[in-house]
């Protein structure tokens, strides 16, 4: 064996490659007192069910501590950890009670996926009279032991969270050895279907196309479960993705629900945490990735309700308006989006009285008015750009072009229409002296010479 | 010029030539047939019909019988033998059967995948079934990926994409993997080598997946003409091969021309350059608008030709309709060339052996080769891109200096008679399993009693779980790891780190124009090397090692550059050793570190050295199998000792540099021969000949068993060679007035 080693070493040399060394885990002091106030059941009722059985291994103490149990199923155990949150906890600044009245937001989701299937920008609600229970809901985020979704990267814990009992429950599985996988794949594939929605964090690609692809490898090919997947990532980032530096889940939830871990495990460093245990047996610096994960799981229900509120118009009552033009606009947008036009509405007039914002912003601003007709906003956007683009030190010249449009095909004014053109030309001559142009830019400048060109001949034509 | 010549007239007027010293005419050949199959579904049989296919040629036939009969075959065919019917039509017809069979094609590179799927798509239209097939590589958008997945009856990719894209996500080719029957390997010869050796681990990968998913799939794999077509099929699928060889396709008339340059300086014998023969005869064709490939053997080589022609026709001939195809240029420029070539628009092409292959580039007339290929079977491969079917074909084969190509062209016989090499892979090469076996424990948990080839891995695993790769519990070894281990493996070379070539010489448009591989950038992207890219010339700026980038700018200039290597040896362990009275040869493992000195600037038109420089870069350093001689001195005749007999070893070095390749089929540059007057280990004089790859791929080791077998071709072509007393065609030209070619020829003939 060492033999082998040895002359791996040497026919490596120096071009060993980096990824195989383990990282040590680090040791990170684990503060248990931070603790809120739910209660732990005993593994749960299957794990009784099987106690009788004549050689139950015994867990040692440290898994005590950590209220973990042995779960065993007809394929083999694996360690189960369950943790009831009373639905009255707060998690930030969301009560978990707080789900039941977001409901009729949270069918919007639903119902947006419907109308984009249908092709249409709007369902009437009244057609598809969409029913979440609660009960019906499940939460779902992975720790695994790499990234990608290819076939060697292991969930080696499993986080889900319900509602069961007046309480919330997160339930996290955790394989001692990927041998236990398929016990816990199966206690899954059990478990699972008696679902209708699922909650995820990025769950679209990655944490359920790395479930599917272990269920086919350990052999449960054929398990199906369709249900419908709401993958906050998608409107967190229509939402937050210019305002927040990251749109991942633990900056999301301590910028915008006031939620603050305290000695959190960062979610990269689970797996070497992991491996470490692969190799020595400890299971003590698990209970950092249990506690991240089982925060994980709380944040997902509290940005559930997060977006369920902003969905069910509670804006300006239980839900403050978003600050700041940027947020505002985003989420107005992504609102009119999921057919909540009054809400966006108002999200619109509240950017519209801020005053201060970019002129990218207004520009989008008057892009969504143009879509929609509302040309007496737009115009005025465009103007208040245009007008700004004096001032500017790398200015555009796009709100001169929409102007030039408007004015050509609209109102029917060609002079007009001249004049703006010509001051974007002077614009874009002022932008690019002195620099050498590439194709893009050269062409741009064609595309505004060709309008000015056909303007002027349109003029020509109509006074000659 | 008043009328234009046919190919008929010039090759009558280059008969009786005086440099030509060999002309060898092939026969055309009448087509073997047999008519086809009733098995065949009626739907397939009316569309071939369409295209003229009522019968199938002989080894068609064979093929398809063989297949239906549950086989695994492997078809030797030339070029424009009508190879792919022979996979086409069994998979065609199984899936007709059945719309649930499977097949995977593997071509060795993505242009050749590309043609398949345009040619097997037309078929398929004409035949009215809906089958559909796809390829899948790194050009195919995600979303068609997912439909590929799904639904592909045929996927055609090459073995990269196996390796580092499908095999790893085997989950989501469920349908793929459960219904395959059919896995086709074109191209065969080209899997040898250390691409071969991983390939052979991708295929026991892919075979392993197989298994899994309860599917065992039929191989058909066809092949240029090599030695050992079915020894080499053999080891690459793991299973028993049916060869099928009697080719049954009609060919014309070919004029096989060996030419040999006239010696311009009898003292060296030096003779005129084969380049500049080359352009004057290539010349001659394109101007008669008559369509030739010109095969040059360096990519720096045939930058020098393709600018010397386009210069030589540009007031005849646009510069377009001559183009140089190479490694290195992007594959959008390729499919254009590719194209202009099948339509006639372009005339020239000088290549690489990157057209060897089965790239579809219609049918050319003239083939002239810039030298001697460096191996039989590469020869005839390039050779069958003039002549496809019908009509007359020349093939000119103009000789260089170097010892082997005066040794083939004065040796004809050596040529037609001999049967071509034989190709090797060595897929136990402990680098390259071990990094295979990470990727098949990545894709699968391992079970301890689970064979991989021919081997018993359990040491390996037993070591990975020691590097924390994987884990052990009970009888089974899974993945433990966080990195994605096919990222980090590249089946083409020793380092999957490539050089990217950027180009600054616009400012304001800053592109990528070309990548090149670590090793071969060392000696060519060194900082103020002239590289050459379609015909344009770059200096290279700046070498950026550590990022592995290269920034170069247009220039023009008059010369080109040529880099040193200094290379250290040190013997490490020996596994066999055969003691001869005079000679102890050995084979083991060995270190050698090798540093790039110095940079060398040639003048084109003449050759000569006008000036030099530094190269600074670090030591490179390879741990591989070699073979080495060491002789005893004190047998020897007393005159040739000391420096005289450094001397007579590096002219020996010399001749086996040559010979080596050709004896065990190999490109240059994976063997290197070097001769050390006192060797660290043993301080007794010796040659060492290693293979260039870490771990070594079974070269040297042939050289070993092969050593007498070498030992007398070297002293053949010493003793053949026409100059006096030592010149570049034998022992080379550094060792004169010592009587060189007596002392080398008599110490060879002693061992």
């Amino acid at each position: 064996m060492s033999s082998l080693r040895e002359k791996m070493m040497r026919l490596r040399g120096s071009a060993a490659p980096a990824a195989e060394t383990a990282v040590p885990a680090e040791t990170s002091t684990l503060s248990g007192e931070a603790r809120p106030t739910p209660q732990h059941s005993a593994g749960s009722e299957a794990a009784a069910e099987h106690g009788g059985e004549a050689q139950e291994e015994r867990l040692s103490s440290a898994w005590d501590e950590m209220n973990v149990r042995i779960h065993h199923t007809s394929l083999g155990g694996f360690l189960l950890r369950e943790t009831r949150y009373p639905l009255d906890f707060r998690h930030g600044e969301h009560r978990l009670s707080e789900i039941t009245d977001v409901l009729q937001g949270l069918a919007q989701f639903e119902l947006y996926s419907e109308a984009k299937s249908m092709g249409a920008n709007k369902v009437d609600p009244e057609l598809f009279p969409m029913a979440v229970v609660p009960e019906r809901m499940l939460f779902l985020d992975l720790e695994t032991t790499g990234l990608g979704v290819g076939t060697g990267n292991v969930p080696f814990m499993v986080g889900l969270g319900f509602i069961e009992e007046d309480a919330y429950v997160v339930q996290q599985m955790l394989i001692r050895h990927p041998a236990e996988e398929r016990a816990m794949l199966r206690y899954l594939s059990e478990k699972l279907p008696a679902y209708s929605h699922l909650v995820t964090y990025n769950g679209r690609t990655f944490d359920w196309p790395v479930l599917a692809g272990r269920l086919v490898l350990n052999g449960l090919r054929d398990f199906r479960w369709e249900p419908y997947h709401v993958d906050l990532l998608h409107p967190s980032r229509s939402i937050w993705r210019n305002t927040l530096s990251s749109c991942k889940l633990s900056h999301v939830e301590e910028e915008r629900l006031g939620i603050e871990r305290e000695d959190d495990v960062p979610g990269s460093l689970a797996p070497a945490i992991y491996f470490q245990f692969l190799a020595d047996g400890n299971p003590d610096p698990l209970f950092g990735v249990f506690r991240h994960n089982e925060i994980d799981m709380l944040s997902l229900a509290a940005l559930v309700i997060r977006f369920g509120h902003l969905l069910g118009g509670a804006m300006g009552g239980r839900l403050a308006y978003p600050e700041g033009p940027e947020e505002q606009l985003r989420t107005g947008l992504w609102l009119e989006r999921m057919g909540q036009t009054e809400e966006a509405a108002a999200l619109y007039a509240k950017f519209e009285a801020g005053g201060k914002a970019e002129p990218r912003l207004m520009l989008q601003l008057a892009e969504r008015d143009k879509k929609y007709g509302n040309w007496e906003r737009a115009v005025l956007l465009w103007q208040q750009v245009a007008a700004l683009m004096a001032e500017h030190a790398h200015p555009s010249w796009d709100a001169h072009i929409e102007l030039a449009m408007y004015h050509e095909h609209s109102t029917k004014q060609p002079r007009l229409a001249l004049q703006f053109t010509e001051a974007a030309f002077d614009l874009a001559h002022a932008r690019y002296e002195g620099l050498r142009l590439d194709a893009k830019s050269r062409a741009e400048i064609e595309a505004i010479r060709k309008r000015m060109d056909r303007l002027r001949a349109k003029l020509a034509k109509l006074s000659g | 010029m008043l009328r234009k010549q046919t190919l008929p007239e010039l090759i009558q007027e280059l008969r009786g030539h005086e440099n030509i010293i060999n002309w060898h005419e092939m026969e055309p050949q009448e087509a073997r047939t047999k008519p086809m199959p009733a098995t065949v579904d009626p739907r397939i049989a009316a569309a071939l019909a369409k295209r003229g296919i009522r019968e199938l040629y002989s080894h068609q036939h064979t093929a398809y019988e063989t297949v239906a009969r549950g086989e695994n075959i492997v078809a030797v065919t030339p070029t424009a033998s009508g190879k792919t019917l022979c996979y086409n039509l069994p998979v065609l017809s199984a899936i007709a059967a059945d719309d649930t069979s499977r097949a995977l094609y593997l071509f060795p590179t993505k242009a050749l995948a590309q043609d398949q799927k345009s040619e097997l798509n037309e078929i398929i239209t004409e035949m009215g079934i809906d089958i559909k097939s796809y390829t899948y590589d790194g050009d195919t958008s995600p979303a068609i990926r997912q439909i590929v997945r799904k639904a592909g009856h045929i996927v055609i990719t090459n073995p990269d994409m196996l390796h580092s894209a499908i095999l790893p996500h085997h989950t989501k080719w469920v349908s793929l993997f459960e219904n395959l029957k059919y896995i086709v390997v074109d191209e065969l010869h080209t899997y040898r080598g250390v691409f071969g050796s991983h390939v052979a681990n991708v295929i026991r990968r892919l075979r392993r997946i197989c298994k899994f998913y309860g599917s065992n799939p039929i191989f058909i794999c066809t092949s240029a003409t090599i030695a050992n077509p079915k020894e080499l099929a053999e080891q690459l699928t793991g299973k028993p091969m049916r060869l099928i060889d009697d080719n049954g396709a009609p060919r014309g008339r070919k004029h096989f021309v060996f030419y040999n340059p006239p010696i311009v300086n009898p003292q060296l014998n030096v003779r005129k350059s084969a380049t500049a023969e080359v352009n004057s005869l290539a010349k001659k064709f394109l101007r008669n608008k008559i369509q030739t490939i010109i095969f040059a053997r360096s990519r720096v080589r045939v930058e020098i030709i393709l600018s010397r022609i386009q210069e030589l026709v540009k007031n005849e001939l646009g510069a377009k309709s001559i183009r140089g195809y190479r490694g290195g240029y992007l594959p959008k420029q390729r499919r254009e060339i590719e194209r202009g070539l099948r339509d006639g628009e372009i005339l020239g092409v000088v290549s690489t052996n990157a057209l060897e292959l089965g790239v579809d580039i219609g049918q050319l007339q003239v083939c002239v080769m810039s030298g001697y290929p460096g191996s039989i079977a590469s020869t005839w491969q390039q050779a069958g891109r003039a002549g496809r079917r019908h009509g007359e074909a020349l093939i000119l084969m103009v000789a260089s200096s170097t010892p082997i190509d005066q040794y083939i062209v004065q040796n004809p016989e050596y040529f037609f008679d001999r049967s071509p090499e034989a190709a090797r892979i060595n897929p136990e090469n402990l680098i390259i399993l071990v990094d295979h076996l990470r990727c098949a424990a990545y894709e699968l948990p391992f079970k301890g009693d689970e064979e991989f080839g021919p081997l018993d891995v359990t040491d390996i695993m037993e070591y990975l779980v020691e590097e924390r790769v994987l884990t052990r519990r009970d009888d089974t070894f899974y993945w433990a790891n966080q990195s994605f281990p096919a990222s980090s493996i590249s089946l083409r070379s020793a380092s999957q780190e490539n050089v990217v070539i950027i180009d600054q010489s616009n400012v304001a448009d800053v592109k990528i124009i070309g990548e090149m591989d670590r090793f071969s950038a060392m000696t060519l992207l060194h900082d103020e090397a002239i590289y050459l890219h379609e015909g344009v010339q770059f200096q290279v700026e700046k070498l950026d090692w550590d990022h592995k980038k290269a920034y170069v700018r247009e220039v023009d200039v008059e010369y080109y550059t040529d880099a040193n290597l200094a290379v250290q040896l040190k013997v490490l362990e020996i596994d066999k050793t055969n003691i001869r009275r005079t000679v102890t040869i050995h084979f083991g493992d060995v270190t050698v570190n090798a540093i790039p000195t110095i940079f060398k600037k040639i003048k084109l038109s003449t050759f000569e050295n006008i000036g030099s420089g530094p190269i600074n870069l670090p030591e490179e350093e390879l741990h591989t199998s070699s073979s080495w001689m060491e002789l005893n001195e004190e047998q020897l005749d007393p005159e040739v000792r000391g420096d005289r007999l450094e001397q007579v070893l590096l002219g020996i070095a010399n001749v086996l540099r040559h010979i080596i390749p050709v004896m065990v089929m190999c490109d240059r540059n994976d063997i290197h021969v070097v001769s050390q007057i006192k060797a660290v280990h043993s301080g007794k004089p010796t040659i060492f000949v290693y293979d260039h790859y870490p771990g070594g791929i079974g070269l040297a080791d042939s050289v070993f068993k092969r050593f007498d077998e070498i030992k007398d071709a070297a002293k053949n072509l010493i003793r053949r060679c026409s100059c006096k007393d030592g010149c570049p065609a034998c022992i080379g030209t550094e060792i004169i007035g010592i009587d060189g070619k007596r002392r080398s020829m008599d110490i060879l003939s002693f061992l």
